[in-house]
């Protein structure tokens, strides 16, 4: 998951960035209805579990290695006994008591470490189900005879289960939102050069889809730039944006009343014909904007403005000919 | 805070140096509205450089310091505003349509004098 190949398991603002602190800990359980007598409930299954542990963790497993989308996770012995082993303490865990923070914390680390090798929720929650269904077995034989307290034992063990699940699911989540957004701050800096062309002219290629949030950040920088680089003349081709609705046009305007302001001209390059029908059909007021056809002729208009004139060099196209 | 107001030759230049209340800004358009016709200048250059913030009375004053001058027989140019305010100006609106601009006071003089 992470670059340097290793979980975020050391991570300990993963819990304040997900927003659970204790607050949230106790919301989680209310909504669960997870209560004292709960614990308690489950801290007296303590040593039946321990009677049962071993047994029911290598059922889970016999079961995990009879798929083969689950086989594919343990295919060394050493890796199978180590994970065995982490199961076994987590499996006991459910019933020691001290629901708390570090109990949430520790729960937040398997999520991570499943998120990370790329355990699938589906495989996860099957896991869960079949504890449930093992551990709830075992109960009401051991409760032969007072089915109504194996039931309650059973609705504890199944409480502090969801609230497990409920963090395991929400740390997938949070993983996959931090990539995202990490890919989207990529995207939204890759597409966004300001490049220099010469002495006072900038030129700003827009590629792709612009909405609100992409068009003010590319306004902010572009404004930044022509300080920044004293630009008098700014080129915007819009030749790889594919669509232009008013939104869009109307925030071109305010780009280019902000570029006058500062004392610079801004000249849109690369309308193509749909978008120049759609800007007519639509009727947004573009007569403020300097337009030009293409990129080369924006920068031909902005060398006029510079009182830039190019000229080739005859001998060197004569030789090179 | 006072606004220096400088002459360098037929020009004025009003360099405002700090954030102004609404009383200083009427004062500089007093003052702007009488130099100008003292000096006989034919342009004016308000710096803003350092203005990090301009509001809609702000933005008013400048119009209307712009359009006093002209009728005064001077031409306002206004420099140096600062990519934030330029943005925040045309959120709100105020686009300042008939108003000269430049990046700086040294463009600014060379606009008024060409």
């Amino acid at each position: 998951m992470e670059e340097n190949g290793k979980p975020t398991t050391t991570d300990p603002s993963l819990m304040n960035r997900m927003g659970l602190d204790q607050d949230e800990i106790a919301r989680r359980k209310a909504w669960l209805e997870f209560t004292l007598e709960d614990e308690t409930r489950l801290l007296s299954l303590n040593e039946m579990a321990q009677g049962y542990a071993t047994e029911v963790i290598e059922a889970l497993y016999d079961h995990f290695l009879a798929f083969d989308d689950t086989k594919k996770f343990f295919e060394n012995a050493s890796v199978l006994n180590r994970v065995k082993n982490l199961q076994k303490e987590y499996f006991l865990r459910l019933t020691k008591g001290n629901y708390d923070n570090k109990y949430v914390e520790e729960r937040i680390k398997i999520g991570v470490v499943h998120a990370s090798i790329g355990l699938d929720v589906k495989w996860y929650l099957g896991a869960y189900n079949f504890y449930l269904r093992a551990v709830g077995e075992r109960i009401f034989k051991a409760f032969k005879n007072h089915p109504e307290q194996a039931l309650e034992a059973y609705f504890s063990l199944t409480k502090l289960v969801y609230l497990d699940i409920g963090l395991a699911i929400d740390t997938y989540i949070f993983q996959r939102e931090v990539t995202i957004s990490k890919q989207q701050e990529a995207i939204r800096e890759l597409s966004t050069p300001v490049l220099q062309l010469r002495e006072e002219l900038l030129i700003l290629p827009i590629i792709g889809a612009i909405d609100s949030q992409r068009a003010r950040q590319l306004t902010e920088q572009l404004l930044h730039a022509i300080r920044d680089k004293r630009a008098k003349v700014v080129v915007v081709d819009i030749t790889g944006v594919p669509t232009v609705d008013s939104r869009v046009a109307n925030h071109l305007v305010q780009t280019v009343d902000a570029t006058r302001l500062m004392g610079a001209v801004l000249i849109i390059t690369g309308l193509s014909a749909e978008v120049a029908q759609t800007l007519v059909t639509i009727g947004v007021d573009l007569s403020k904007i300097m337009t030009v056809g293409d990129l080369q002729g924006g920068i031909e208009a902005a060398d006029k403005i510079l009182g830039i004139h190019l000229e080739k060099n005859s001998d060197q196209a004569t030789s090179s000919n | 805070m006072k606004v220096p107001i400088l002459k360098q030759g037929n020009i004025l230049i009003a360099t405002i140096q700090s954030a102004l209340t609404d009383q200083d800004l009427n004062n500089l358009q007093n003052e702007l509205s009488h130099q100008v016709s003292h000096y006989r200048s034919q342009g004016v250059v308000i710096d803003i450089t350092e203005l990090d913030v301009m509001d809609s009375f702000s933005t008013r004053t400048l119009r209307n310091i712009a359009n006093i001058l002209k009728l005064r027989g001077a031409n306002t140019v206004i420099v140096g505003m600062q990519p934030d305010v330029a943005y925040a100006m045309v959120e709100l609106g105020l686009t300042l349509p008939d108003i000269k601009t430049a990046r700086d006071l040294e463009e600014g003089l060379i606009l008024l004098q060409s």
